[in-house]
C-alpha cells in the first residue's frame, strides 16, 4: 500500500491532517470539533439539504456545507464566527417556525437534536406570527410512527431504505412547504432492518410503536452490549430503567455492523425481561425441590457429577467465559458437550457487506465450536446411557424427551427453567446476557465484550462465578474473582483465544487466532 | 394525507368522486407496451422513461392512480412508492380524476397585473366549478389556477386539456367553453 | 421581433427573422432561408475549432447566468473515452420570459441545427432537448422537426454524412419550475424528482447519468450557427463598442402593462428607456409606468426611472441596480400595489421551491404569509425586519438559487417602494388605485 499524503487544515484553531476527499465535516471529528448537522450521517449517502451544517471558510464568500465540501490544503475552517452561528440560528428558526412545540409528550425528547441545538445556540423566541401547518400522524407499518408535524424533512429514513436497504418504500412526497415523507397505500415498513430509521431520525417524527410513551430519554441508564438475537453479532447498547431493559439500540461498529441493527434483535430484549426466572438454588428432595444456600446446591451437583461422565447440552448464547469453564467440566470427566442452534431465515442488509440476520438465531455458535462443543440437531442422541446430564440454559423440545431416561442424574445451570424439562435433581440459577459481563465469537471469529446493565434476580450469580464454583466444588482449582479472570485463563489455555483480553478487546472486538479460516469455512 | 394551511399550495385538485373507483386496467399492453419499449431506447437506463411513462399513463386514464404508479414501476423496475415521490413532484400529474376539460389559468405577476383574477373568475362562474380544483357536477370541467405557463406577453394564457389559448379576457371566456362541449 | 408585431427598425433581428413565417419550420424552409449551413460546415471542422469560434464570439448564455459558453463547451474533456451528453434546456418558466417559447414554435430547425453543432464541439453523441410540459404547441413543433431532420439525414447515425451520430431527442417536462435549473433538470431527465444537486461535481465532470455534460438554453445554442456562418467578429461587433463583455443580439420578453408586449431583439447595449417608451409603446392610456423587473421574476425590481437609465446588457443591467437574467422584462404601471405583487412573486416561490433546503422550503412559504398578511392589512413595522432577517437567511446557503431569487423582489421592493408597505400598515392611501384584495 502506498502512502498518500495528507491534506492539512484548520478548524476552530486546531491543526488536522486527513486524507484527500474528507469532508471537512468528518475532519472536524477527528479534530474534535462537532459541527452541527441534520441531514448528514455517516452511514449514508450526503444529502446537503439541511444546510446546518455550513461553515465559515476563510477566503470563501460563501458559507459552505461542511458534509459536501472536500477539505483543500490549508484552509482555514471556522465553525463558530458570526457569520456561521447566525446562519445555523437562521435554520434553526425556520425548522421550528411550523414545528409544533410539544417536546412534554415527544419520545424523541432528551435525546433529539433539534432540541439540542435550539437550545445550544438557536433563538430564545420565534418570530413566526402565522398559523402552523398541521398534518396527522401517520402509521408508517413495522414499527414505525410517523409525526409529520416534528418532520425536518432530512431525508434520513428515506435515504436509508434506498440505499442500504434497497427497499424504495418511502419517499419525499410533494414540494415546498407541502412535502412530507410518503408511501403508497400498500407497502409499509416491513423491512427486517426498517426500525433503524427510528434511530437514524434526528428528531421526533419517525417514533418506536414499541417504546412509545414508555419511557423518558434521561431515565434511561445505558450499557455497551452485544445481541444476542443470531451470530452476526451487532454491537448494541441495553437500555434500561428500574432493571428493566426498555429497548436496544445500535452501537456503531465498522467490523460488525456499522450503525444498524435488525428488527429481529431489537424485539429481543423482551425475554430478558421475563419474570419466571430461576431466583434460587435448590435440590429436589422427597417433597419436591427445596431451596437451600448455594454452597449446598454446589456440593449437591458436586456429589451428583463427580465420578460420573458429564454431558452438557449447552445453550449457544452462553458466554465464552461460561463455555469454557463447561468444557473444563467436560474434560474432566471425559464426557461430551453439545448445543442445537434454533433456525430462522436470513435477512440480510444489502446496502452493508456482510451484514444479516443469520438463520442461526443465537449469539455464541462459533465460540462453542471453538470450544469443543459439537453442533447436532438433536444433541442428546450424543449422550450416553448413565451420563450426568448438564442442561447449561439450554432448552429442550419434544424429541429430547425420550432421551432424558438415560441420564443417572440431571443438573440445570440456566437462567429459567428449561422448556418441558420435567424435573431436576439440582437447579443453579444464573444470570441472564444483560446481568453479568461476559464475550461472544461472532460468526467471522470476533469476539467481542457485553457489560452489565442490570442486577440479576433473587440469589442468581453470573454464569462463570456459578461455574468457576462448581468445578471449586469438584476440587478443581478455579478461583477466578471477575470475569476478566476467567477470560484470562481460557486465553491461556485455548489456542484460538490466545493473546486477546478484555483491556485488548475493549468495546469493539478483536477476530480470535484463526478467525480467516473461520470466515473461509462459513463461506 | 390531508394537508394544514400551506402558504403556497396553490389551487391541487381536490379529491372527488368522480372515477376514484374504476379499477385499474393495464395501459403497457401490445402497442402502448411497445411503445414505451422503443422510448426507452433513448436513454441509457429505464428509469430515465419515467416522465414518458408517466405521461403516456395519463393520457390513457386520465389521471395518475396508485395502481397506475404500481404498473408504471413495474415497467421500470422502481418501486411504487419512488414512483409517487416523483409524481407527487410534478404538477401536471393528475392525483385525481379530473373533469373532461381541465382547465389551467395563469396567474402568475405578469397575468395578474393584467387581470387573470378575472379570467378565473369568469372561468369559475360559468364553467359551474365555484370553486378552485373542484370538478363541475356534470364532470365536464375542472379549473385551476398555475404557476407561469411561459407566455407571458399573452396575458392571460389558459390552457384546456393540451390545447394553448392565448390573451384570454374575462369576455372572450365564454367564447372559449362553447369550443368545448 | 415582437411577434404578433412588425419589427421595429430600431430591431436586429436575427434570431427572430422567421418568426411568423410559419414555412421556417420545414427542413425544406429552413434550407431555404440559409439554415444548415452553419452545421455543415462545423463538421468538416475540428470540434475544438468550433469551441474557439464560439469562445471568441463573446457569446453568453441565455438563461440567466450569462456563462460564456465557448468557455462551457471547453470544459468537457474530449477523447476521455466517456459518453458526452447535450442538453438544452427548454424549461423556460421564470415567470416573464417567453422567447425560447417562440424559437422554438417558429424556428425549430434554428434549434436543431444549434443542438447539432453543440453536440459535436463537446463530443456528445446525444442530446435531449427537455421542454416544459404546458409548451404543448412548441413540444408538437419541435417533435416535428428533430423527426423530418432525423429522416432527411440531418441528424442520427450518420449526421449530414459525416459519419458523425448525433441522436437529438425532446423531453417533456411535467410542471416544475425548478427543472429550468440545469442539475435539477438533469434529474429529471433522469426520472427523478427535479431536486438540484449540489455542486461540485460540475455537469462538465459529472452530469446527465453521471456523464459529462453541458447544457444550453434554447437561445443561446440556437444563436450558434449564426455565429458559424457569419464569423465571432461579426457577432463581438453587435455590442456597445466600450464593452466587449456582451455580445450579439438579445431576445427580450415584454410583459405586464406595456402597449406593446411581446419579444424584441436588440443588439447587446441598446438603451432601456427608449426600448420601453418606444419599441414596447410606453404606458397604456392614462397610466405612468412605475417599475420594472428587467430579467425576470428571479432580479432586482427597479423603477422606472432607474431603468429608463439603463443599458441592455448584463453590465448595463448590474449597474442600473439589476440583472439582465433571462430577459424576460415585467412592468408594473401606476395601477399597480407593489406589495401585492410581490407577494404575489414570493408565492410563486414557495409553490415552485423543491424542498430540500430548509431555508428555502420554509422561507419561501413563510415570507409568502407575511407578505399576503401585510397585503390584507394586518402588517406590522416589525414585519419589515423579519422579511429582510429571513431574506438574509435565503441568501447564498443553499444548494441552489431559487431562494435567493424569492428573496431578491422582497428586498429590492422593501428597498424601492418602503412607502406602499406603510401606507398598507398605517392603513393610509395611497396613490395606488385601489384593487380587490383577494
Amino acid at each position: 500500500m502506498t502512502e498518500t499524503p495528507g491534506i492539512s487544515l484548520t478548524i476552530e484553531g486546531r491543526p488536522v491532517t486527513v486524507a484527500p476527499g474528507t469532508t471537512i465535516l468528518e475532519a472536524a471529528k477527528t479534530a474534535g470539533v462537532l459541527i452541527p448537522h441534520y441531514c448528514y450521517h455517516p452511514g449514508l449517502p450526503v444529502a446537503g439539504v439541511c444546510r446546518m451544517c455550513l461553515v465559515d471558510v476563510e477566503k470563501s464568500p460563501k458559507l459552505a456545507p461542511a458534509c459536501a465540501t472536500a477539505v483543500m490544503e490549508g484552509q482555514v475552517v471556522h465553525v463558530h464566527s458570526e457569520k456561521a452561528r447566525e446562519a445555523r440560528k437562521g435554520v434553526l428558526e425556520m425548522l421550528l417556525i411550523n414545528h409544533p412545540l410539544d417536546c412534554p409528550i415527544c419520545d424523541q425528547s432528551g435525546e433529539c437534536e433539534l432540541q439540542d441545538y435550539t437550545y445550544q445556540e438557536g433563538r430564545a423566541d420565534s418570530r413566526y406570527r402565522e398559523p402552523k401547518r398541521f398534518n396527522p400522524v401517520d402509521d408508517f407499518g413495522g414499527d414505525v410512527l410517523y409525526v409529520q408535524n416534528r418532520c425536518i424533512l432530512c431525508t434520513r429514513c428515506v435515504r436509508f431504505m434506498d440505499d442500504i436497504a434497497h427497499d424504495s418504500v418511502l419517499n419525499v412526497s410533494e414540494r415546498g412547504d407541502r412535502a412530507y415523507i410518503g408511501q403508497t397505500e400498500d407497502k409499509g415498513l416491513t423491512h427486517p432492518w426498517a426500525a433503524n430509521v427510528v434511530d437514524l431520525c434526528p428528531v421526533g417524527a419517525l417514533l418506536s410503536k414499541d417504546f412509545l410513551n414508555k419511557a423518558r430519554a434521561w431515565e434511561l441508564d445505558r450499557s455497551a452490549s452485544v445481541c444476542t438475537g443470531c451470530t452476526q453479532g451487532c454491537n448494541i447498547i441495553v437500555e434500561t430503567r428500574d432493571n428493566t431493559v426498555m429497548r436496544l439500540r445500535p452501537r456503531s461498529n465498522e467490523s460488525v455492523n456499522h450503525f444498524f441493527m435488525c428488527d429481529h434483535g431489537r424485539a429481543s430484549y423482551r425475554w430478558m425481561n421475563r419474570r419466571d426466572r430461576l431466583e434460587s438454588p435448590s435440590i429436589l428432595g422427597a417433597g419436591g425441590h427445596a431451596i437451600v444456600d448455594w454452597d449446598v446446591a454446589l456440593a449437591g451437583a458436586a456429589r451428583i457429577l463427580k465420578g460420573k461422565r458429564v454431558f452438557v447440552l449447552a445453550s449457544p448464547s452462553l458466554s465464552n467465559e461460561a463455555l469454557h469453564l463447561l468444557a473444563r467440566l467436560i474434560r474432566t470427566s471425559g464426557g461430551a458437550g453439545a448445543f442445537r442452534v434454533e433456525q430462522g431465515s436470513e435477512a440480510p442488509l444489502p446496502g452493508v457487506a456482510d451484514l444479516a440476520l443469520r438463520a442461526d438465531r443465537a449469539a455464541n455458535v462459533a465460540g462453542a465450536e471453538l470450544l469443543g462443543f459439537t453442533r447436532h440437531a438433536a444433541p442428546l442422541d450424543l449422550m450416553q446411557a448413565g451420563d450426568a446430564l448438564v442442561i447449561a440454559d439450554a432448552d429442550l423440545v419434544e424429541g429430547d424427551l425420550a432421551a432424558l431416561g438415560r441420564a443417572a442424574a440431571t443438573v440445570v445451570i440456566g437462567t429459567a427453567m428449561p422448556a418441558l424439562l420435567p424435573t431436576a435433581d439440582i437447579l443453579l440459577p444464573i444470570a441472564n446476557v444483560v446481568e453479568e459481563e461476559g464475550t461472544f465469537t461472532n460468526l467471522r471469529g470476533r469476539v467481542q465484550r457485553f457489560l452489565q446493565a442490570n442486577a440479576a434476580p433473587g440469589l442468581a450469580r453470573p454464569s462463570w462465578y456459578a461455574l468457576a464454583d462448581l468445578l471449586g466444588a469438584m476440587g478443581e482449582s478455579a478461583g477466578y474473582f471477575v470475569a476478566s479472570d476467567v477470560f484470562a485463563a481460557m486465553a491461556a489455555s485455548e489456542p484460538a483465544f490466545a493473546g486477546l483480553s478484555y483491556d485488548s478487546l475493549g468495546l469493539r472486538g478483536l477476530p480470535v487466532v484463526d478467525a480467516p479460516a473461520l470466515t473461509e469455512a462459513a463461506r | 394525507m390531508s394537508h394544514g394551511p400551506s402558504a403556497s399550495g396553490g389551487a391541487l385538485v381536490k379529491a372527488g368522486a368522480h372515477g376514484h373507483d374504476v379499477p385499474h386496467e393495464p395501459v403497457f399492453v401490445g402497442e402502448t407496451a411497445a411503445r414505451l419499449e422503443t422510448l426507452i431506447e433513448r436513454y441509457p437506463n429505464r428509469q430515465a422513461a419515467l416522465l414518458p411513462a408517466l405521461w403516456m399513463l395519463q393520457e390513457a386514464r386520465g389521471w395518475v392512480s396508485e395502481a397506475g404508479m404500481v404498473e408504471v414501476a413495474q415497467q421500470l423496475a422502481l418501486t411504487p412508492a419512488y414512483v409517487k415521490g416523483v409524481v407527487t413532484f410534478y404538477t401536471m400529474y393528475h392525483q385525481h380524476p379530473v373533469g373532461k376539460y381541465f382547465i389551467q389559468v395563469c396567474t402568475t405577476s405578469p397575468c395578474h397585473v393584467c387581470g387573470a383574477e378575472d379570467v378565473v373568475k369568469a372561468f369559475l362562474e360559468q364553467t359551474g366549478c365555484g370553486e378552485l380544483g373542484v370538478t363541475s357536477d356534470d364532470g365536464k370541467f375542472t379549473v385551476i389556477e398555475v404557476e407561469c405557463l411561459g407566455a407571458c406577453g399573452f396575458a392571460t394564457p389558459v390552457m384546456v386539456n393540451s390545447d394553448f389559448l392565448e390573451s384570454i379576457t374575462p369576455n372572450r371566456v365564454a367564447e372559449v367553453l362553447a369550443r368545448y362541449p | 421581433m415582437g411577434y404578433p408585431h412588425q419589427p421595429h427598425p430600431r430591431e436586429n433581428t436575427v434570431l427572430s427573422r422567421y418568426f411568423g413565417d410559419a414555412e421556417a419550420r420545414s427542413v425544406d424552409g429552413w434550407k431555404s432561408r440559409g439554415g444548415y449551413k452553419a452545421l455543415q460546415s462545423a463538421l468538416q471542422m475540428d470540434p475544438l475549432a468550433v469551441v474557439n469560434v464560439v469562445k471568441d464570439s463573446g457569446l453568453r448564455g441565455r438563461g440567466g447566468a450569462g456563462f460564456p459558453t465557448g468557455l462551457k463547451w471547453s470544459f468537457m474533456k474530449l477523447g476521455d473515452g466517456k459518453p458526452h451528453y447535450l442538453c438544452c434546456n427548454a424549461d423556460e418558466s421564470e415567470p416573464g420570459t417567453f422567447k425560447d417559447r417562440e424559437i422554438m414554435r417558429w424556428t425549430p430547425h434554428a434549434l436543431v441545427e444549434g443542438v447539432a453543432i453543440g453536440a459535436y464541439a463537446i463530443g456528445a453523441e446525444t442530446a435531449y432537448i427537455y421542454i416544459r410540459g404546458e409548451f404543448t404547441e412548441p413540444l408538437a413543433i419541435m417533435e416535428q422537426a428533430v423527426a423530418d431532420a432525423r429522416a432527411a439525414g440531418i441528424i442520427g447515425k450518420n449526421a449530414m454524412g459525416s459519419g458523425k451520430t448525433i441522436d437529438v431527442w425532446v423531453h417533456k417536462g411535467a410542471g416544475a419550475y425548478i427543472c429550468g435549473e440545469e442539475t435539477a433538470l438533469m434529474n429529471s431527465l433522469e426520472g427523478k424528482r427535479g431536486n438540484p444537486r449540489i455542486k461540485p461535481p460540475f455537469p462538465a465532470v459529472s452530469g446527465l447519468f453521471g456523464m459529462p455534460t453541458t447544457i444550453n438554453n434554447v437561445e443561446t445554442l440556437a444563436a450558434v450557427p449564426h455565429i458559424l456562418n457569419h464569423g465571432a467578429e461579426w457577432y463581438k461587433k453587435l455590442s456597445r463598442p466600450d464593452n466587449p463583455k456582451s455580445t450579439g443580439t438579445k431576445l427580450w420578453s415584454v410583459c405586464g402593462n406595456v402597449q406593446r408586449p411581446g419579444n424584441y431583439e436588440v443588439e447587446m447595449g441598446f438603451p432601456f428607456g427608449e426600448f420601453l417608451h418606444d419599441l414596447c409603446g410606453g404606458a397604456l392610456p392614462g397610466r405612468k409606468l412605475k417599475a420594472v423587473i428587467p430579467g425576470g421574476s428571479s432580479v432586482p425590481i427597479i423603477t422606472i426611472a432607474e431603468a429608463e437609465a439603463g443599458v441592455m446588457d448584463y453590465e448595463g443591467m448590474v449597474a442600473c441596480g439589476t440583472m439582465l437574467g433571462s430577459a424576460g422584462c415585467i412592468v408594473f404601471d401606476d395601477a399597480q400595489s407593489m406589495p401585492r405583487q410581490i407577494a404575489r412573486l414570493a408565492r410563486f416561490y414557495a409553490h415552485e421551491s423543491c424542498a430540500q433546503c430548509t431555508q428555502c422550503r420554509e422561507g419561501t412559504a413563510w415570507t409568502t404569509k407575511i407578505l399576503e398578511r401585510m397585503v390584507a392589512g394586518d402588517g406590522t413595522m416589525e414585519d419589515f425586519d423579519t422579511l429582510l432577517s429571513i431574506a438574509d437567511n435565503m441568501t447564498g446557503k443553499t444548494i441552489c438559487v431559487l431562494s435567493d431569487s424569492c428573496a431578491v423582489p422582497v428586498v429590492s421592493g422593501i428597498q424601492r417602494f418602503r412607502h406602499e408597505f406603510e401606507a398598507l400598515i398605517k392603513r393610509t392611501t395611497i396613490h395606488v388605485v385601489p384593487q380587490v384584495i383577494a
